[in-house]
């Protein structure tokens, strides 16, 4: 495999006992890059990236982590890179301080631990236990420990699940920084908005599969998924019967009558006759807006359910 | 080197920080000095009733400091974040034996320190001996404790499965009531008991002024335990919950027991 690819993996399977977690997956993460994990619960992607993290061996195909095998260097590996696990706790009567000390003298190469609290804005906690640190600034820690050897490979499972939206955001504020550090990341989640905003190039992945892959542009172009053109108006639309406009397939007028909503599979042509059309009524337009398929809207049309079902 | 020294320390200011290790270490030994004091220091010298505090103290700390702990941290996920840095059980195994020792040492000498001033006993002759036997019996016990966490799958069993050795071990041992009025089957199974070969030991070293190869066979059976219990926690070990064990590898502990077994049955049959 190739080693300037900081993460391989091909034909990865996955059974526990004789159940498939895992069936088949090939994708790789390029180095600088933010790759997503995107699915639902159970779909596989936690069993995937503990693979790669050497945490549990893989039933068949090739993983490479760094040019290293999981399933045999796990050791070099866990030195190298960092790792953000869900559900992970610490002593209750751990300080943040001694949590980053202990943590570092696991590590061959290490970085400073007060910058990195000033990073994480943890300066001020440096002394709090662990059991007096807010869900936010607990996840906070977790990522400080994640980045406490310097790696340039980071996996982080759902890093912001569960938390508020502040947290989030912070936490979303701080890997576009780790991103534009260079550094290369991994992130499952089943956020989508987290998958859009955060991630370079995303897999979706449901039931051990990978049902899409590619930047989430990509995705969204790949589909049949609808768009949704919103227009709003200076004054209300007249009470008249709306034209079937070329590709529309449904429109809507809000209570007011000023604003107009029209689904459209072609929405360029759509937009162009329902600007002629407005025109040709007296009214200005206020506002004009194109809602593009979500990835949720890729998630149901691939696979009939909601991401979060 | 540098996670051994880090975690040592880390486990010892978790240790001070916890009230119900100050309580067991000190508070409850001292407590149970000054009763049996009370109660038996007319007919018993004061180093009987300093063994039996030990063996209590060493009883408590082993399977409940280090045993219910390591349950307690894989139970809450702690285990699960140290399983993705670079180090493997044994430093942790190692820690927690260590860490039960320095936080006993103290309390040992309170009591010896109170026992001499207080209720005038005179020490041992063998004083390195009396160190050595208090020092293996502590990480005997840790590690009896560990091998206990490793074989159960919830805070539940691993209560279950230390009541039932701390139980027999408080009342067959001679830790708590002396052996000689216990029936002849609580004599006989007490020869089976880590803890009996423990207050025979201290017994030895206060009141005969023996020294540890005097008491060899205890010494061998305590070292044994040790090794075999040390050996299969590090190889049974968990880092989480989810990773069930079967419910026979509740016979490793027995398996780490084995010396003590093997003892009681030489002893019985030399009789």
């Amino acid at each position: 495999m190739a080693s300037d690819i900081p993460v391989q993996v091909e034909g990865l399977t996955k059974n526990y006992g004789t159940f498939p977690a895992v069936k088949g997956i090939d994708f790789e993460v390029h180095m600088g890059e933010v790759f997503g994990l995107l699915g639902p619960n159970g779909a596989g992607k936690t069993t995937t990236v503990e693979i790669l993290e050497g945490l549990r061996p893989r039933t068949g195909g090739r993983v490479s982590v760094l040019g290293l095998d999981p399933g045999l260097q796990s050791k070099q590996i866990k030195d190298r890179v960092g790792v953000c696990l869900q559900f992970t706790n610490l002593p209750d009567k751990l300080k943040v301080r001694e949590a980053l000390e202990l943590f570092a003298s696991f590590h061959t190469r290490t970085t400073s631990s007060d910058e990195l609290l000033d990073r994480l804005q943890l300066t001020e906690k440096r002394d709090a236990f662990y059991s007096q640190l807010s869900g936010g600034q607990k996840q906070r820690l977790a990522m400080a420990l994640a980045l406490i050897n310097d790696p340039q490979v980071l996996f982080l499972d759902e890093p912001t699940s569960g938390l508020d939206p502040q947290a989030r955001l912070e936490i979303h504020i701080l890997i576009e920084k780790l991103r534009n550090q260079q550094r290369t990341i991994l992130l499952t989640t089943h956020y989508i908005e987290e998958a859009e905003k955060l991630c370079d190039r995303v897999a979706i992945m449901d039931g051990g599969k990978i049902i899409a892959i590619g930047t989430p542009r990509e995705i969204q172009a790949k589909t049949l998924g609808q768009s949704v053109i919103e227009i709003r108006c200076d004054k209300p639309i007249p009470n008249v019967e709306l034209p079937q406009w070329n590709h529309s397939e449904k429109s809507q007028i809000s209570a007011d009558r000023k604003s107009l909503a029209v689904i459209s599979s072609h929405p360029a042509r759509t937009l162009v006759e329902i600007v002629k059309w407005i025109d040709q009524q007296n009214i200005d337009l206020a506002d004009v807006h194109l809602k593009r398929p979500s990835l949720e809207d890729v998630f149901i049309e691939l696979t009939g359910r909601k991401l979060r079902e | 080197m540098k996670a051994y020294l880090s975690l040592i320390r880390i486990d010892l200011k978790l240790a001070f920080r916890n009230r119900s290790v100050i309580f067991f270490n000190y508070l409850f030994p001292l407590m149970f000095f000054f009763i049996f004091a009370q109660m038996m220091g007319q007919v018993r010298p004061i180093s009987y009733v300093v063994g039996m505090v030990l063996v209590l103290g060493i009883l408590g700390n082993g399977l409940f400091g280090a045993g219910m702990r390591a349950v307690n941290e894989r139970e809450q996920n702690i285990l699960r974040r140290y399983k993705v840095a670079p180090i493997t059980p044994t430093p942790l195994l190692v820690s927690s034996m260590v860490t039960g020792w320095v936080a006993f040492m103290p309390s040992a000498i309170l009591i010896f320190t109170i026992a001499h001033f207080r209720y005038k006993m005179t020490f041992p002759e063998h004083m390195m001996s009396l160190f050595g036997l208090i020092s293996l019996g502590v990480i005997t016990f840790r590690s009896i404790g560990l091998i206990i966490a490793s074989v159960v799958n919830s805070m539940q069993e691993g209560n279950i499965l230390i009541q039932l050795l701390y139980m027999p071990m408080l009342f067959l041992s001679g830790a708590t009531l002396p052996i000689e009025i216990l029936p002849r089957w609580g004599q006989i199974a007490s020869r089976f008991l880590p803890a009996s070969h423990l207050v025979t030991g201290f017994r030895g070293i206060f009141e005969e002024n023996q020294s540890l190869f005097q008491i060899w066979p205890s010494l061998l059976a305590l070292v044994a335990t040790l090794t075999i219990a040390t050996f299969v926690a590090t190889q049974l070990f968990r880092w989480e919950k989810e990773e069930k064990i079967r419910t026979s590898a509740k016979l490793w502990v027995l398996a780490a027991l084995a010396p003590f077994l093997i003892l009681g049955c030489y002893q019985i049959f030399h009789e």
